[in-house]
């Protein structure tokens, strides 16, 4: 499917004042202003995000919720600099992404950002361990560090004494754990997960979110979901949902 | 090493074992194309040299020193006179000259007429030095009734086995040769067949007389003098530095004296030689092309089904640059290792023939001849280590040919579609 990028005209165009930050003022997590994202494929137009408007602050834990084809996932990509927009305008922690060079996008996906995705996607030549350090190493950190960090996430998250095994060799829960680690290893301003419990069971998945909790507590790292699960939606603090790429509810809980 | 380039290495090493039968087959392509072009590369170095060196043994060696006019008007006019003699032995005095010489022969050559009791026929007749000859000329070798000619032969002559059967001449019998001399009058010589030699040449066969080369002289009117010397070295690659050494000598450019190589005093040899090299170029840029696509489908099918992977490492922050480095270090670490050991293979299967060489006899109904010399049925593999540089270059050439694309292709990957790419 194709997609239809921004003219240079559209990625210039100014926030708004909605948008605009204040000095003094604490960047939002994420914040984006008017975002779409419209894909064509034979004639056929899917606008898949509809002028999204909507700001997440720093050490949130938000779902995004609807059903399938809602346009979770395309925003959460958005979000991520995984895909470029449309039109409008994506921050994350106070940096505007959508017109950043490669380069410079996938300097934000290493420094800012942390990913979990619904298949784990672990790199299946890597031990946990390997796995888990790899934005650490692809930073600079030296190896040392690395592994203290590594090892006392996995401490922390109750993977301790799998350090060395393939992911071939973990259970799914297991596998999911690691990948959470990779994700918030680094520290990033933003976790993003689509349907990261998707695959697990419900006692793992409780245990996963428990987990995920924790660290949004702990480290402060913001956590945002794309899912279905209802037991992620109980959790989560915020539910902002989705129907045909706008958003109709933004629900906040204390 | 940067911990990016160890982490690259790292990835590369371990999905190339990861997918094991693949990288096996692949990598077992290169190794035989790459043994198969080691081993044929000093199979025709080995083949072209004993071609060259039966060529040069039966003509004019590696080099011929002759007067300037003597290629083109084969004349007793122009010869090399006693001084001229002299000054070529300081030349082939030179390091550069004696390191490399193996024999040398001084040749006085004429044409001239065979008469015999039956009949006459034109003949090329050779005054030599036996004892030069013996280490110099496969005729000697080729004897094939009485004996070769001796040091202290006079009227005596080494006679071609089908020019003596068609002069109806034996061993003990007499003939005479006739020639121009040095000032144009027709001498006649009598002399006795000493020895019959079979070369499987016509040319040679039918045509060819050797007679002591005073015998000659004195009948020609030329004492000390000759129409050639020619050299024998160790080897063909040897003919440059040796031509380079002896011109120094000489005199760039002597008016009196000049070296030729083989090339231009047997072009005959030179153009067949030329052409076998063309169709060993052919047959190595075939397996070159087997090898580079064998290591291409490897690393192409593992970009395609590794399109999320690379989705992943993209996400997770690798540049567009550093995944397509990853799948070049992925194909040139592929083809470097199976290179490299095909290499070795090859070395060991030309070590293998090194001594005995291969018999291809059973294959040849008859002896083969071109351009003048008979092809030995044993050809013996030659390595010389120019053949490691070139084998090196093919390695990374196919190397750097078969991984390019793969790599650009991994580059282009579209993030957030990889990640929908089911594995």
């Amino acid at each position: 499917m194709n997609e239809i990028t921004a003219g240079p005209d559209q990625q210039s165009s100014p926030a708004g004042t909605s948008g605009t930050l204040r000095t003094g003022e604490r960047p939002a997590a994420v914040r984006t202003d008017n975002l779409w994202k419209v894909f064509e494929h034979d004639d056929i137009r899917v606008e898949a995000v509809r002028g999204v408007t909507f700001r997440i602050d720093p050490g949130e834990f938000v779902v995004l919720a609807g059903p399938s084809g809602s346009g979770k996932t395309t925003l959460l990509n958005l979000i991520g600099g995984l895909t470029r927009p449309t039109d409008g305008q994506v921050w994350v922690d106070g940096r505007e992404i959508g017109s950043l060079p490669d380069r410079e996008l996938a300097e934000i996906r290493l420094e800012r950002v942390g990913f979990v995705f619904q298949a784990y996607n672990l790199l299946p030549v890597l031990t946990a361990l390997e796995n888990a350090e790899f934005t650490l190493l692809l930073r600079g950190v030296p190896s040392a560090e690395r592994r203290i960090r590594v090892e006392k996430l996995f401490e922390q998250i109750g993977i301790a004494g799998l350090e060395d095994r393939l992911p071939g060799k973990l259970s799914g829960g297991q596998q999911q754990r690691v990948a959470v680690a990779r994700a918030v290893v680094g520290e990033p301003a933003l976790v993003l997960a689509d349907e990261p419990t998707a695959n697990l069971d419900t006692a793992t998945s409780a245990s996963l979110i428990d987990l995920m909790s924790e660290l949004n507590r702990e480290l402060g790292t913001t956590f945002v979901f794309a899912t279905h699960d209802p037991m992620l939606m109980e959790r989560a603090r915020r539910n902002v949902q989705l129907v045909d790429g706008s958003i109709v509810a933004d629900e906040r809980r204390d | 090493m940067s911990s990016s380039l160890r982490l690259q290495m790292r990835l590369a090493v371990r999905n190339l074992i990861r997918q094991r039968r693949r990288t096996l087959l692949s990598g077992a392509a290169m190794v035989v194309g790459m043994a198969l072009l080691v081993f044929s590369r000093a199979l025709a170095e080995g083949g072209h040299e004993d071609w060259i060196d039966a060529g040069v043994r039966l003509g004019s060696g590696h080099v011929s020193i002759q007067a300037p006019e003597y290629r083109r008007q084969r004349t007793l006019e122009h010869r090399l006179t006693n001084d001229d003699r002299l000054a070529v032995d300081a030349g082939l005095a030179e390091p550069g000259v004696a390191q490399r010489l193996v024999a040398e022969a001084p040749r006085l050559a004429v044409q001239g007429l065979a008469s015999s009791a039956s009949s006459a026929l034109p003949v090329g007749v050779t005054g030599v030095d036996p004892t030069a000859e013996q280490g110099f000329s496969l005729l000697p070798e080729r004897l094939e009734a009485g004996r070769y000619l001796e040091p202290d032969d006079r009227l005596h002559a080494y006679v071609g086995a089908r020019l003596a059967e068609r002069l109806d001449l034996e061993p003990g019998d007499r003939f005479v040769l006739t020639a121009q001399d040095a000032s144009g009058e027709i001498v006649g010589q009598m002399a006795r067949v000493v020895g019959t030699f079979r070369t499987g040449i016509p040319e040679a066969d039918e045509a060819l007389i050797q007679i002591p080369l005073r015998t000659a002289q004195e009948w020609l009117g030329v004492p000390g003098a000759v129409t050639s010397i020619d050299l024998l070295l160790e080897s063909s690659r040897a003919v440059r530095p040796v031509l380079a050494s002896l011109e120094t000598a000489l005199g760039e450019g002597s008016s009196t004296v000049v070296p030729l190589d083989w090339r231009e005093a047997q072009p005959e040899l030179d153009a067949a030689v030329r052409m076998d090299d063309w169709a060993d170029y052919v047959f190595h840029t075939i397996l070159f092309g087997i090898a580079a696509l064998a290591i291409i489908n490897t690393i192409l099918m593992s970009v395609m089904q590794r399109t999320r992977e690379f989705g992943v490492l993209r996400a997770l922050g690798l540049r567009r640059a550093e995944v397509g480095r990853l799948v070049f270090t992925e194909g040139m670490l592929l083809t470097i290792v199976s290179g490299l050991t095909g290499m070795l293979l090859g070395l060991a299967v030309v070590w293998l023939f090194f001594r005995d060489g291969l018999d291809f006899s059973s294959l040849m109904r008859e002896e083969m001849t071109a351009a003048g010399v008979v092809i030995d049925p044993v050809i013996v593999p030659r390595f010389h280590p120019t053949q490691i540089a070139q084998s090196l270059f093919f390695i990374l050439s196919i190397g750097i040919l078969a991984s390019i694309y793969p790599a650009w292709r991994a580059t282009r990957i579209d993030v957030a579609e990889a990640m929908k790419f089911a594995e």
